[in-house]
């Protein structure tokens, strides 16, 4: 018994000193950071849903920012058109991105890696296409501006809070998702695709159903990112925006479940203190890319794991022998 | 609607489908013999339209200078390349998918920043030679005389490919490299130095074609963006590694596109997505392309 909750004091120490860290810093530093900071919690709940289908799924999606966007569209264009409350808007944006999701997820699941990741990007194409062409509802490359929050949340601080309490139910929703016999089947289909078909399992169907949830979540950080931005443009559709949850997930260590969210802190905060020297962002950035691809394999909670971790952790150990 | 018209735009879209040929070629070989989908292709093929602009401003008081720098832009990227395979490519062969595929990403965040440093962010234009200024007639339609010169580049790269592939050693060795490199590399074939040139190769039809692309409109930062998805789509729909496919796709994409701006011009891009989508569920390996060896 004492074991176990050791077990669980260890899982759960990290994830609960970075919510506290959450919690504190908005009061120690600039606004600035405070933005910077929802810009990080968004992303990053954006990359954990990325992360269902890369990490726990084994297929590469270069289309995933189609979901996002369409759920950021989904809040501005209720928002601004029709004025509906947030609130509503969010849990709306969730479907509406699922659903996209599942009609898009039905064609990508029969296919499996390059092909895979040809396809959804291919998709991710033409949603930022029909995003783009449709002036008369979407606005077309002007975008929708004027997505403002209600007034309690209109400040920086208070929009943080929010953004915080939304992140971190969606990462606990994704955590318990991913840890359920679901999760673990997940693992299976990635570890070999073929045996979990010869144990009775519709590999198609179960990939289909994360392809949607990852939508949804995808979804619901593209929602709050509308509001926290006070607008939305077809640009987050387009497939440079789906290489950020790529290699976020890569950054941080896309085999740990907070690994995408360490990538996005790290990346965010990269991109917010380089841009203030330098335009060339995507320089810097494709530099970093390299570095970390080549040299940190596992991303740096995998490096991490290795230097200081007492046990390897199981995850690691079933992916480096899976498939044998 | 007349003949001469719908001529004409036909004439259009194999114009637009040979610069898609020419960038989607090397994509495909590339792919063909080393599995790495280069994401970086497209924006070497916008270094080469830029290299095209530079050489021609150097020569700009001859009448040849256009069609020196066409080549010389070739040239200069095959450089490029060869140096970028040397330097990292070679060392990713080996490595999974999503590493490649970031790698290569990041290189076209790279090239594209580094363009943007040396050439700056104005758009750039190359003044036609006279020869080529006025449009031509045919049928009684007016049409743009240096689309005549792009469809015979395209054709004369994928007679010259095809050639290439099917009657020299070094072609044979390629082809051979595409079924089989343990057996290539067991017959004594240095597989290194085979995939260093085939790369260099690829890149130099990249920067042929933006040398091509150049004069059609203004060079400007971007382009490699729309281009880089349309030769994936035009790979998937001919089948990775097949020559006859790509140019039988790269035809497909530039015709509906250039019919389908007549009637739907929203739509248009929309409309060749689709048709990708459906190619990639129904036959994953393309049109003329064998099934994936694992």
């Amino acid at each position: 018994m004492a074991e176990h909750k050791n077990n669980i004091l260890k899982k759960i120490w990290m994830p609960a000193a970075l919510f506290v860290l959450a919690l504190i810093l908005p009061f120690i530093v600039t606004e600035f950071w405070v933005h910077v900071l929802n810009e990080i919690l968004i992303l990053g709940l954006f990359a954990l849903s990325f992360n269902m289908i890369f990490g726990y799924m084994g297929q590469l999606s270069f289309g995933h920012a189609a979901y996002y966007g369409v759920g950021a569209y989904t809040t501005g264009l209720l928002m601004v058109k029709a004025n509906w409350p947030l609130f509503v808007t969010l849990p709306i944006s969730m479907v509406t991105a699922g659903i996209c999701a599942l009609i898009l997820g039905y064609f990508c699941v029969r296919l499996r890696g390059i092909y895979f990741a040809i396809l959804t990007m291919a998709f991710g194409q033409l949603v930022f296409y029909i995003i783009f062409q449709w002036y008369s509802f979407t606005g077309g490359d002007n975008g929708l501006q004027g997505i403002n929050p209600p007034a309690w949340l209109f400040k920086t601080n208070p929009y943080y809070f929010f953004t915080l309490v939304v992140v971190t139910i969606g990462a606990i929703i994704l955590w318990f998702i991913s840890e359920s016999p679901f999760g673990y089947t997940m693992r299976t289909i990635r570890d070999n695709t073929e045996r979990t078909e010869f144990i009775g399992i519709n590999v198609q169907r179960y990939m289909l159903i994360n392809f949607v949830i990852a939508g949804m979540f995808a979804g619901l950080a593209g929602a709050i990112w509308g509001p926290f931005n006070r607008s939305v443009a077809p640009d987050l559709c387009s497939w440079q925006h789906s290489g950020g949850p790529v290699f976020m997930a890569i950054l941080g260590g896309p085999h740990y479940f907070l690994g995408p969210m360490l990538g996005s802190v790290i990346y965010t905060l990269l991109n917010a203190f380089v841009t203030g020297y330098t335009e060339y962002w995507p320089l810097v950035s494709g530099i970093v890319i390299i570095i970390v691809v080549l040299l940190l394999p596992g991303g740096v909670l995998g490096v991490y794991k290795e230097k200081f971790g007492h046990l390897k952790s199981k995850e690691s150990t079933t992916l480096e022998h899976g498939g044998s | 609607m007349e003949f001469s018209f719908l001529f004409s735009q036909f004439l259009s879209g194999l114009t637009y489908g040979m610069i898609l040929f020419l960038v989607a070629s090397g994509l495909s070989l590339i792919f063909g013999v080393m599995n790495i989908l280069n994401f970086a292709h497209a924006t070497l093929w916008l270094i080469g339209a830029y290299f095209c602009y530079s050489f021609w401003y150097l020569m700009q008081g001859y009448n040849f200078a256009l069609w020196v720098s066409i080549p010389l832009a070739g040239f200069a990227c095959a450089a490029v390349g060869w140096v970028t395979e040397i330097v990292l490519i070679k060392h990713i062969y080996k490595r999974e998918l999503h590493e490649q595929l970031l790698i290569t990403y990041a290189l076209a965040l790279i090239f594209a920043d580094l363009i943007k440093i040396v050439w700056g962010p104005t758009d750039r234009l190359i003044a036609r030679p006279p020869a080529i200024q006025k449009p031509v007639f045919i049928f009684g339609a007016p049409f743009d005389s240096y689309f005549i010169f792009v469809i015979l580049a395209g054709f004369a790269v994928a007679l010259g490919l095809w050639w290439f592939l099917k009657y020299t050693r070094y072609g044979h060795i390629v082809k051979a490299a595409v079924f089989s490199r343990e057996m290539v590399g067991a017959l004594g074939i240095p597989i290194p130095k085979i995939y260093t040139w085939v790369f260099t190769l690829g890149i130099f039809i990249a920067g042929f074609a933006g040398g091509v692309q150049a004069p059609i409109g203004s060079v400007n930062l971007g382009m490699d963006i729309a281009i880089i998805i349309q030769a994936f789509c035009v790979v998937v729909i001919g089948g990775f590694g097949s020559l006859l496919g790509t140019l039988v796709g790269a035809i497909i994409v530039g015709e509906v596109f250039s019919f389908a701006i007549l009637y739907w011009p929203a739509g248009a891009m929309v409309l060749i997505f689709v048709i990708t989508a459906a190619i990639l569920i129904i036959r994953p390996w393309g049109l003329f392309g064998t099934p994936m060896r694992t």
